[in-house]
Formats: structure tokens, sequence, C-alpha cells
């Protein structure tokens, strides 16, 4: 089989994976060999589905001896298959590397023969990657769940980031869908990277605090290997099984507490198995759902929001209408209107329209001279967003009424509220509703839409 | 008034504030522009062309280093780096003024590394506004810019930018790729940033371009080509096609420099 098919065919296989980020890791270059990496990483191209492309996303091979259900190279399925070598794989990275083309690998793999076979397999590209050809560039790694212990340490000294997927929300959900994997050997090895990394840290931190400024010293800190340095990420399918939005993001909020994650991704559900167990989505995938959900992420990470405040049993999904800080903004407006001359940074942070830059060029510019709507403007506050919630030295920017229909409404004619690539690409059917039936309750018209 | 007309680069606009302090005019009676600037000349000023002087530019920027610091000096050479169009010209105010008062307050300020946190000031606003716009483009092209290899093994890349961000860039492929040689040739302004194996880079000038060197790819050129091709198309999911949400992300100006767009 030609290089050519075997790429076309196991790039394939892994567009479905969502993370590719290169971000989480600054390296300058060695100087020789070649590759260097920057915190926030860099996007090479994005391909017809909008998507980011700036890893090379391949698996090593998609034979595999698992069968879950929502998996096109499940073994059940009837799909050509095809596997790399080492080599193969680093020719690829260092030359689509040099030509810019990307900005390291995401390398997973399906199955073959044993979980230990083919993590050993993942072990010897990498490490040719990194002795054999100098490489220095990111390096994103998928664990195989059920491999040893043994293996995961030491791909995680040669990686920059590893994930294992979580796949499914819910225990119940994994054990229908995917009855090879459970929760205990996802769950592991998760665990065993978060200690890793800890004691990497620790390793490091040590070394800095015994630091001389004899030369010796720095270069053994500089050539300390850092276990997987930009930290774990997971994912998980959203819309395959019927959980809801609160219990999803319940699930990643324990992710970034107990295990320390660095991200946790979503992606919506897309039919290719055509598998009884399985939905179908005759509206597409629930890209709407999926876009809430990240924004609600983001919400957890940056901007200190708990999953309590915008979700409850009783009101267990997100609102499609509102992103998730105006829906929290207009239940509670008895925190606003919020002075921009005063309020702390972490009142700011939970404006809608102001977003965690804005906020704090905002306590830092105030600091100089007092400010008004215009500097915001500049600033980046989207104002068509905060105007409701903000008054500058004691003024509101228009005569505008605190209430939480007036604002909704309002709200409602931004058309920001509802991404325009997903407006545009078959949620037209919003047009049908009037302003009345856009009441809080709107789980109901939610399912029709997402096609849960 | 007094209106100091300076060239529009780093020197040109450094040479620019030297001379502004040296004619001890007060700062409220001097105003700088660029030579390029579309105003019209007014009555009642005094215009004054000031040459670009590398001995006053340097006495500038050193103590813009030490007072300001690094990162605020950066963020200046940067913002005199962006291109302007003639709309946003008309709209805004002139880059040398801007840049000119921005040092006049940060000097005057106790701590100098703050003055780009004023933004409440128009000067300062502004100071920021062209060094976003030109440090967005330039990590645009980290990401977007592609090397070809040359029939020699020297990887050339052809861009063109709004902002002069060939520095910024190169810096960063030297970092890179130290042990390849390469030439990033920036069409628009005419000049390249040239590299060699294991040390570091120049800027050169290139008014007139060897087209048929540029153009004599390696054997193996194509073949990764195709590849990259192959990958970028299957990679997308049918699924959930969305050419407006790629043309948002990768803006069509960057297309033709590209090798999956073009």
């Amino acid at each position: 089989m030609t290089l050519m098919k075997k790429l076309n065919i196991l790039s394939d296989a892994a567009k479905y994976d969502v993370a590719c980020t290169s971000s989480g890791v600054e390296r300058g270059g060695s100087g020789k060999g070649i590759g260097n990496c920057i915190a926030p990483g860099i996007c090479h191209t994005f391909s017809a589905d909008g998507r980011c492309i700036s890893l090379l996303k391949i698996l090593f091979t998609n034979e595999c001896i698992f069968n879950c259900a929502y998996c096109l190279n499940n073994c059940n399925n009837d799909v050509k298959r095809a596997a790399f070598t080492p080599e193969e794989v680093c020719t690829l990275t260092m030359e689509f590397y040099r030509r810019n083309y990307i900005e390291g690998l995401f390398l997973s793999s399906g199955i073959l023969i044993s979980p230990n076979y083919t993590m050993d397999l993942i072990y010897q590209t990498l490490y040719q990657l990194r002795y054999v050809h100098g490489f220095h560039g990111y390096i994103h790694v998928k664990s195989i769940p059920g491999a040893d212990p043994v293996l995961v340490e030491k791909v995680g000294f040669l990686a920059d980031r590893m994930s294992i997927n979580l796949e499914l929300p819910t225990a119940d959900s994994l054990r229908r869908l995917a009855p090879c994997k459970s929760r205990n050997t996802i769950l592991k090895p998760m665990r065993q990277i978060q200690n890793s990394i800890d004691a990497s840290k620790q390793e490091l931190a040590l070394l800095e605090n015994r630091l001389y400024p004899g030369r010796g010293e720095l270069a053994h800190w500089q050539e300390t290997p850092r276990f997987v340095p930009a930290g774990q990420s997971t994912q998980m399918i959203i819309g395959a099984t019927p959980e809801s939005d609160f219990q999803i993001m319940s699930v990643a909020e324990r992710l970034y507490q107990n295990f320390n994650l660095k991200r946790v991704f979503f992606s919506a559900f897309v039919n290719v198995t055509e598998n009884s167990d399985l939905p179908a989505l005759p509206g597409g995938p629930p890209l709407l759902r999926e876009h809430r959900l990240y924004q609600a992420d983001w919400l957890l990470r940056f901007y200190h929001f708990k999953v309590s405040e915008l979700l409850s049993e009783d009101k267990p999904d997100f609102n499609i209408f509102l992103d998730p800080k105006c829906d929290w903004a207009l239940r509670h407006l008895e925190f606003f209107p919020v002075e921009i001359n005063r309020a702390d940074y972490y009142t700011l942070l939970r404006v809608p329209g102001i977003g965690y830059k804005s906020a704090s060029r905002i306590v830092k510019a105030r600091k100089q001279s007092v400010l008004t709507f215009s500097d915001l403007k500049k600033i980046g506050v989207v104002l068509k967003r905060a105007l409701y919630f903000i008054t500058c030295s004691g003024r509101m920017m228009y005569n505008t009424k605190l209430e939480e229909d007036y604002i909704c409404r309002n709200l409602m004619g931004d058309k920001t509220q509802i991404p325009r690539e997903i407006r545009e690409s078959g949620y037209r059917q919003l047009s049908l509703f009037d302003e009345g039936m856009i009441a809080p309750d709107s789980s109901a018209s939610f399912q029709k839409i997402i096609g849960v | 008034m007094k209106v100091l007309i300076c060239e529009n680069s780093i020197d040109g606009i450094f040479s620019g504030v030297y001379r502004a302090y040296a004619s001890r005019y007060g700062h409220n009676n001097i105003r700088l522009t660029t030579s390029d600037a579309l105003e019209s000349f007014e009555l009642f000023c005094e215009y004054e062309e000031v040459p670009v002087d590398p001995e006053c530019s340097r006495k500038v920027a050193d103590t813009l280093r030490a007072r300001l610091g690094q990162e605020v000096y950066y963020d200046i050479c940067q913002a005199i780096s962006a291109g302007e169009t003639e709309k946003e010209q008309r709209k805004n105010m002139n880059k040398a003024e801007a840049v000119y008062k921005t040092v006049v307050l940060g000097l005057s300020m106790g701590q100098g590394f703050n003055v780009l946190n004023c933004l409440g000031n128009p000067y300062v606003a502004r100071v920021f506004q062209l060094a976003r716009s030109a440090g967005n483009e330039a990590h645009h092209l980290l990401g977007f810019l592609r090397f070809s290899e040359l029939e020699n093994g020297t990887l050339f890349s052809r861009i063109h930018p709004r902002n002069n961000v060939l520095p910024i860039l190169a810096e960063h492929f030297v970092d890179r790729l130290p042990m390849e040689n390469f030439i990033i040739y920036d069409e628009n302004r005419k000049t390249a940033a040239l590299h060699r194996k294991g040390s570091g880079y120049l800027l050169a000038a290139v008014p007139q371009a060897d087209e048929e060197f540029m153009n004599r790819f390696s054997e193996k050129e194509q073949e990764y080509r195709q590849l990259w091709l192959e990958f970028f198309h299957s990679i997308a999911i049918e699924a959930r096609k969305n050419p407006k949400l790629q043309r948002q992300n990768i803006p069509k100006r960057f297309w033709p420099d590209t090798v999956e767009l073009k």
C-alpha cells in the first residue's frame, strides 16, 4: 500500500478526535535538531469544516480488537484497514514540519493485537522522532486504555500532552456502547498520568530551589526530562446517549477538580456506523449544543463559575437562544448594574460582553484615568451586550430598564448569540418561533432542535 | 504649532521623537507626522522634515528600553511596523504622533512600564490598536506561512503581509529551524529574510527577485505537497462542513500563499 493511501485511510479514521491544540508548553529551539513550541499554540490551517489543523492528526493503525458502537473502526465494521510503520510516521512528521504545514504530531491508534503491543509501537515511534530525528516540536499522544503503566510512563516522558478519552459521560452509557472499555481502564491511567505530572513538577521545583549560578546545575535542570509538560486532556461524545447538559458539565467540572485536566473536549456525535443502539440525527450533529457546552467550559476555566450556578436538576439544559453567561446574568439581575470604575476583577468577569482580557485591561487602565464608554469600546468590551449591565461613573450608556424581559428581548436581537456558522448551517427553524415562545423552559423545543 | 515630518519606519519615527525633544518647543506645541500621511498642509503651522539619523534613533531606543522596559519597547516597534490602508489612515490618528505622545507620557510617569495600560489615553489606545493588529497578523503567519524546498535544499517562502512582520517571523523560524537554510520573501515590501544553517538571519532588500530560481523545486517537493493535500481533505468531517467558518478563521487574503487553499 502506498504512503498516500495509508495517509488517506488513517487520517480519515482520526478525524473524529477533537483535540488539535498545540498549546500549553513553551520550549525554545535547541540550536540543533528541529522544532520549538510556543505556549499559545499555532493553528496552521483550517479544514473545510472550519476546524483548526495544528497537528498531523493520524491513527497509527485503524485495526482494532474493540467493538465500540459509535466508532467507525470497530472490529465488526467493514472498512479498509491500514497501519503505518514508525519510520513512515517520522518521515511524514519531519517533512511536514519543515515546510511549516504542522505544529507537531497527534498520534492515536486502534488496538492492534493487544493494548500493550499498540502502546509499544507508539513508544517506538516517539522515541525515534525525539532521539533519531531530533524533533523538539509538539507531540500529543493518546494513551491506549488497558496499556501497562510502565509503558504509559515511558511514553509520557516523550510526549507534550497525553489524553485518554472518557468517550461517554456516564459509566452506564460506556458499558452499553463500548463493552470492551470500562470506567476503570480509563480513570486509572488518568490518575497515573496526573500523579506523574505532579511528581515531575516537584522534582523540577526542587532542582530550581537548589540552583546555584554554577553552569553544571543549570544544564542539569534543563536536561531533566519533563513528564507531559502540556498536561492531559480528555474528550467525550455529546448526543449519542441521553445525558443532560447538567450531567455532562458536572463530569467535566469533577475532571478539572479531581484530575487536574488541562482541557475537556466535547464532540458532537456524528452517526457513522448506523448501529441500532445509536440515535439517528436527521438534523445533523448537535453543533449548537456542543457550542453551548464549550462556552460553559470557558466559564468554568477562566471566569470562576461553578456548574451549580449555571445549571441545576430542575434546569438541566442550556438555553439555546442565549449563551450561558447572559442566561446567568438575566437570572441574577440583583448583581447589576456593575460600576466599571470600582468593581473588582471577579465581578467584572461576570458581566456579559466583558471577557477576561478586557476585564484585566479595565483593572489596569482605570488606575490611570476614569473610564468612559468610548474607552471601553477601545479596550475591547462588547458594548451591545454589556450596556444593560454596567455603569461608568454612575451612568448607564443609554436609558435602559433593568428588567429580565426587556434585556432578554434586546439580547435576542444580537445575532452573535447563535453563532453564524450554526445559524446558517441548518438552524433556520429558529425563525419559526416567535418571541413569546422564548420562555425560560425551552428544553422541549431545545430537544426538538438538537434532535435528541 | 510645529510639525515634524518623518519617514515611516522605526528609525524615521525615533529620529522624529529625538528631534522633537531636542528642539525644546514643548510637547504641546509640536506634532509628528509620517511623510506618507494623507493630511493637507495647515495654515499657521511650520513644517520641517526630519532626516533619518541612526544615531538619534539608537539613543531613543536605548532610552525606551531602559525607562519603559523591553516589553513596551517591543510593542511600540510593533505598532510602527503596522501597515495601514488609506481609509484607516484617514480615519485614525497618525502613527508617528501616537508613538511620540505615548513616549512623552511614558517618560513622565513614575512607572513607565505601565504606559501601555493607560488605555483611557487616546494616543496610547492608538499605539495599542496598531501593535495588536500587527501582532495578530504575525501570529497568523507563524502558522499560515508555507515553505517549499528548492532544488538546492533551501526552504523558500513567499508572503504578502499587510504589516511589516518579517523580523518577527524570521526570529521565530531561526529558533525553530536552526539547521535549515531558508528564505522568507515579503513580496509587498520587496524584502527577504535570509538564514544560513547554524547562524543568525539578515534582512535584505530584493528589488528584483529571480522568479526562475524561486520556482525550481526539488524532486520530493511535489510528492509532499500531494500528501499534505490528501491529509487536508480527508481530515475534514463532511457532516460538519462549514465554509463560512473556515473563511472566518483563515481569511481569504492568506489563501494564495498556502499549498492547500490556493
